[in-house]
This record gives structure tokens, sequence and C-alpha cells, in this order.
């Protein structure tokens, strides 16, 4: 650091030639100084980028193909891992199914109801700011925090839950620990952190021109015909985005199936992620396969980067965009 | 679900006569604001409600919604019984270390890449941009084993050096996009009046660039108050645990008993604390960060 303060003068100020100051060609055009104290400025983010993002990409791979139990040394397998994730293994295909449900059951709910609460927030109500507040507290709060108390709700004989609809007349459910009800049980948790989804919404909704609007009220739209024809359309970049971002994130769940249910009941909620865990980092006595969990690190990197350009790809269809050159 | 969705339903039906801002009647408005409202907030009350419970009470059937006794003890020989004043510690040095590591080099290397011109500066960029959507699962293994190797497994380091690598490369992505926006003149006059570019750094562009970095920050913290994954995989005793894998542990069913959930209730709402705290004091920051996550998606 006191390197580039030392070196710095060097910027010799005096002739300031009549640069355009606002644009990239503004930049300065002090060669030599300027080029040393960028990569000193930026020197952490290429080391990290190289030590934490770069170099481990690469081992993954590597050791995808290998067999390694982390205390003798690794052998190389080939493709056998995957043979064994597709062939053999039993778990892998139900913990595959079990991420696809989550994503397919959570992402379009988490959508939709962001999208929902958003629009409800986007009204001139006294006391709106106190809805928006209070829908993204959950988010704010710790996951693991908020994950257990929802544990403690889903309880079917003590938990909020199970108390509030029975009082209701309404069924009842165990929940957690029902395999039929445990993934829904998990997506509802997710979803409480809907508010995430608001906020981001409804910056969408609000860069909206008004004049839009009144358009379509003067040519005397109705409230659907204006959310299908001016809101979506208007937002459908963000949504694109949020769809990119929610998938990956959600292929991605740990914290609350490790917390509610450990996979369980059967294989029911038993997602990549916690298999991957479990595989690679079990410490319930077995032997660390941390070959084999690379392996179905790969399938999963492979599904989140095939869901990213396949949904990039078809975006043109449905997403609205003014100055159309893609 | 079912209890969320039909009550949000109206809202995008947008029903009733097309009143432009208020779709929705001023009654049913409130009607479902009051719904919405009481599904994030009773969940809370009720934990608040479990922790002043005795432990006995937390089991009757059917179960009170509102606290009939007050066992403030709970909030002292709860936190007590996961040695809440160690983890806490933890968490906060973790936390406060890795804050300051991932806002100071991402403020760092935007400034670089938004006002320095050097070979490499667009391929860097787009490296950084590109590895915001590696998903983070692909470097848990390998990382793994190097960090065992260089013996800092069951270490805090693995939780705290890589921010201060430019851990996070959204943050390295906003603070360019913030340093872009300030005029260059500014730089101009600093350098005239001979200042190098580390004091322009630290005495024009931060102060400058406060919104941006003070919305890093909150990300930062919550980002590493929450995290729960990478702790569980690289702390093995319980003395170095953060908050996070601590509470989980509370509740885990590898502690031998039913857990103690009045106890586990009412240290679960001081671990909530901070980040509350955090949040009913810098809304405004919570807000922006997201935002300008929006917004800077449209370029």
């Amino acid at each position: 650091m006191a390197r580039v303060t030392g070196g710095a003068p060097v910027a010799d100020g005096a002739r300031v030639r009549g640069r355009r100051p606002a644009t990239a060609s503004g930049l300065s055009r002090n060669a030599g100084s300027d080029v040393r104290a960028a990569y000193l400025f930026i020197a952490p983010a290429i080391i990290g980028f190289t030590v934490f993002v770069a170099y481990p990409l690469i081992r993954s791979f590597a050791l995808a193909l290998t067999r390694d139990n982390g205390l003798t040394d690794p052998v190389f397998v080939g493709l056998g891992n995957f043979r064994r994730l597709f062939t053999v293994d039993p778990a892998f295909w139900p913990s595959l199914r079990a991420t696809g449900y989550l994503v397919v059951l959570y992402v379009p709910l988490s959508l939709a109801l962001g999208l929902a609460l958003a629009m409800f927030c986007n009204q001139r109500f006294a006391g709106v700011r106190v809805v928006r507040t209070l829908a993204y507290l959950p988010v704010v709060l710790p996951a693991v925090a908020t994950i257990t108390l929802w544990k403690f709700i889903l309880n079917p004989q003590v938990g909020l839950l199970n108390t509030i609809l029975d009082k209701l007349h309404l069924p009842t459910s165990s929940w957690l620990a029902s395999p039929t009800m445990a993934m829904p049980s998990i997506v509802i948790v997710m979803l409480w952190g809907v508010g995430g989804t608001m906020i981001i919404f409804l910056a969408a909704l609000q860069a909206v021109p008004t004049e839009l609007y009144e358009a379509a009220r003067v040519d005397g739209a109705g409230p659907w015909s204006t959310f299908s024809r001016i809101t979506l359309p208007m937002i459908s970049p963000i949504m694109l985005l949020q769809v990119i971002l929610q998938t990956t994130a959600a292929l991605q769940t740990f914290n609350q199936p490790k917390i509610l249910t450990n996979g369980g009941p059967g294989f029911s909620t038993n997602v990549l992620m916690l298999s991957i865990y479990n595989n690679g980092f079990s410490n319930l006595g077995r032997v660390p396969q941390l070959g084999y969990a690379s392996a179905q690190v790969w399938v999963l990197f492979v599904i989140i980067i095939a869901v990213i350009a396949l949904t990039a790809k078809f975006s043109s269809l449905w997403t609205y965009s003014d100055n159309t050159p893609d | 679900m079912q209890t969320v969705a039909p009550a949000l339903a109206p809202s995008t039906a947008a029903s009733g006569p097309a009143k432009r801002r208020r779709p929705l009647g001023t009654a049913s408005w409130y009607v479902t604001a009051l719904f919405i409202s009481s599904v994030m907030v009773v969940p809370l009350l009720w934990m608040i409600t479990i922790g002043l419970k005795s432990r006995t009470a937390v089991f009757e059937v059917p179960p009170r919604l509102l606290p009939r006794e007050f066992n403030w003890s709970n909030f002292i020989e709860g936190p007590q019984a996961i040695n809440f004043g160690r983890l806490l510690l933890n968490s906060s040095v973790i936390t406060a270390l890795s804050v300051l590591g991932g806002v100071l080099t991402a403020m760092m290397a935007g400034y670089a890449l938004a006002r320095l011109r050097f070979p490499g500066r667009k391929v860097w960029f787009y490296l950084f941009v590109g590895s915001m959507l590696l998903p983070g699962v692909v470097g848990l293994i390998p990382l793994f084993q190097l960090y065992k190797s260089i013996g800092w497994y069951d270490t805090w380091l693995p939780l705290i050096v890589p921010a201060f690598f430019g851990g996070n490369p959204l943050f390295i992505f906003l603070a360019r996009q913030y340093f872009l926006a300030i005029p260059y003149s500014i730089d101009e006059a600093a350098k005239i009046d001979g200042a190098g570019h580390f004091r322009i750094f630290t005495q024009v562009m931060l102060p400058l660039t406060r919104p941006a970095w003070i919305t890093m920050a909150i990300l930062a913290f919550q980002a590493s108050w929450n995290d729960f994954l990478n702790p569980l995989v690289y702390l093995y005793s319980a003395d170095k645990w953060p908050l996070s894998v601590g509470m989980a542990s509370f509740i885990s069913p590898f502690a031998g008993q039913t857990p103690d959930w009045s106890y586990y209730m009412a240290t679960n709402l001081l671990y909530m604390l901070p980040p509350l705290i955090l949040f009913f004091a810098a809304q405004r920051y919570f807000i922006q960060g997201l935002g300008s996550l929006g917004s800077t998606t449209q370029k």
C-alpha cells in the first residue's frame, strides 16, 4: 500500500489533456503507475479467484474421476464413479427426483407469491410500508433460526400449524414425518422467506413507467389485460433473472432438508446436496467418499449449467426488450 | 401452502372495479394485509411464547398460543445450556473479519476495474462476473482437502481468509458499478493536487461510495452470520463453532435426548437479535442493496 502512495506523485498532474471525463476513455492514461497501482488493488481478488475458484473447479473434476477416502492415496477410476451413480447406487435416482420435485414445487410458487406480494405492496394504502417490512422480516433472520423454529411449528402434536388448523376445523397433517408431505413442508418453510423475491419484484414494478398504465386506462383495459399486457412484459427481464437465480439456488438447497428431515422419511427429501454432504463429509462413522461425492457435484453442476443455458436460450420467447438487438 | 395462496390470489387477479392504484377495495386490502402480517409475525410471537414456557408445558396438548407463565430464567439457562457466550464470541469474530475483508478487497478490485486502465481489465471483469454463476458447492470438496493439507481444518481460517481475497464476486461487481457512476473529474482534481491512488481511494472514493460499502457490509454480515454449511464442514470442535452450527446442534437428535424447546426458543430469540437490530437500524440499505441487484441486471 505504502508503495502506491510513494509512487503516485508521479501522477504528474500538470498537463491534463482535454479528455471527456465521464466516459470510459476518460480513464487516466498514466500508463506506468496506473498499471502497477491497478494490479496492487486487484491483486487480492485475482489471487482469490485463482486459489478459491479456478483451482477448486479443475481439482473437483479431477477428483470426480478418482476414488478418494481422504486417508489413503486416491485411485484413478475414470468414469467409474458416474457409472456407479447412474446404474448401481439405489439412492441416486431418488435424490435426483427429490431435488427436481423441490425445484418444481418451490420455484413457481416463490415467483408467483413474490410477484403477488410485490403487487399487493405496490399500492397506495396507509400502512403498506409496515406490511412490506414484515414480509421482508423472515429474510433477515438467520436461516438456522427460522428453520428450527419451523421444525417446531410443524410438530404434529404440539406444533402451531396443526393447532391452528385444528381450531379452524381444517385437516391437519403429520408434515415432516409424512413421506408425501415432507417435501411440501420444506417448501412451505422456504416460502416463508418469499419477501426476498417480493423486494426484487417491487423494485421492478416501480420502474415501470406510469404513462403505460395511464394509456391502458384510457383505452379501457381491465385489470387482467393491464397485468398481462403491461406489467408482465415490462418486468420480464427481472423475471428471467429470478427464474435462473432461484432455480440454481433451489437446486443447491441444503439447510432446510438437513435440519428439518435429514433426508427422511425414507429418501423422500434426500436432495442431491444432502447426499453430497453425507457421502463427502458424513461423520456417521462411514469412510468419506470424496471422489464419489465430487462426481455427484459434477452432475449437479451440469444440471445447473443446462438450466441456465436453456432458460437463457428460450428467454426471447417470453421476455420483452426495448431494443431487440439480441 | 394452502394457507398462503388463496389470500394472496386476489391481488394478482385484481378483482373489483378498475380503480387504478387500488385494484383491491380498501376493506379487502386491509384484511389481506392483516393476513400477510400474521403469517410473518405469529411464528415469531409463538417462538417467544415457547421461550417463556416451562420445560414441561411445551408438550401440553392442545398447546396454548399465549403465554400464561413467564419463565424468564429460560433466557439465562437456555443460553448457558449451549455455551451461548462462547458461540456468540466465535460468530462475532468470524463475521466481523469476513465483513471487513470482503468489503475492503471488493472495493479495491472495483476501483481498479472501474477507474484504472491496465491490460487484462476486461478479462478479469468477465472472469469475476462469470464466477458469480459458479455454484459454491463445486469448490467445497477440493477446498476441504486443500485446507486439510495445510492445517486449516478445524480452524476459522477457511471462513475468514477467502473473504480477504475478494471472496464475493457479487461485491466486486457492485463496487465496480458504483465506481463507474462517479465523475472522473474528481480523480483528475485529486491527482492535480498530488494525491496518489492510495489516497484517492481512501480519502476521496471511500467517502463517496459510502452507500455502496454499507450495503455490501450488510450483505456480508448476513452471509457470514447465517452461514451453516461451511462451518459445518470445516469446523469439528464444538468450542470453535459459530452460532449457526451450535444452534442446529441444540435440537439435533444426536444430543441423545429430546431437545428442550423452551430453552431452545429463548436462545433462538437471542440469536436473531443482532440481525434484527441491524435490519431496523439500516432498513434503507437492505432494500437498496437488493434494489441494486435488480437494477444492475438490466445492464
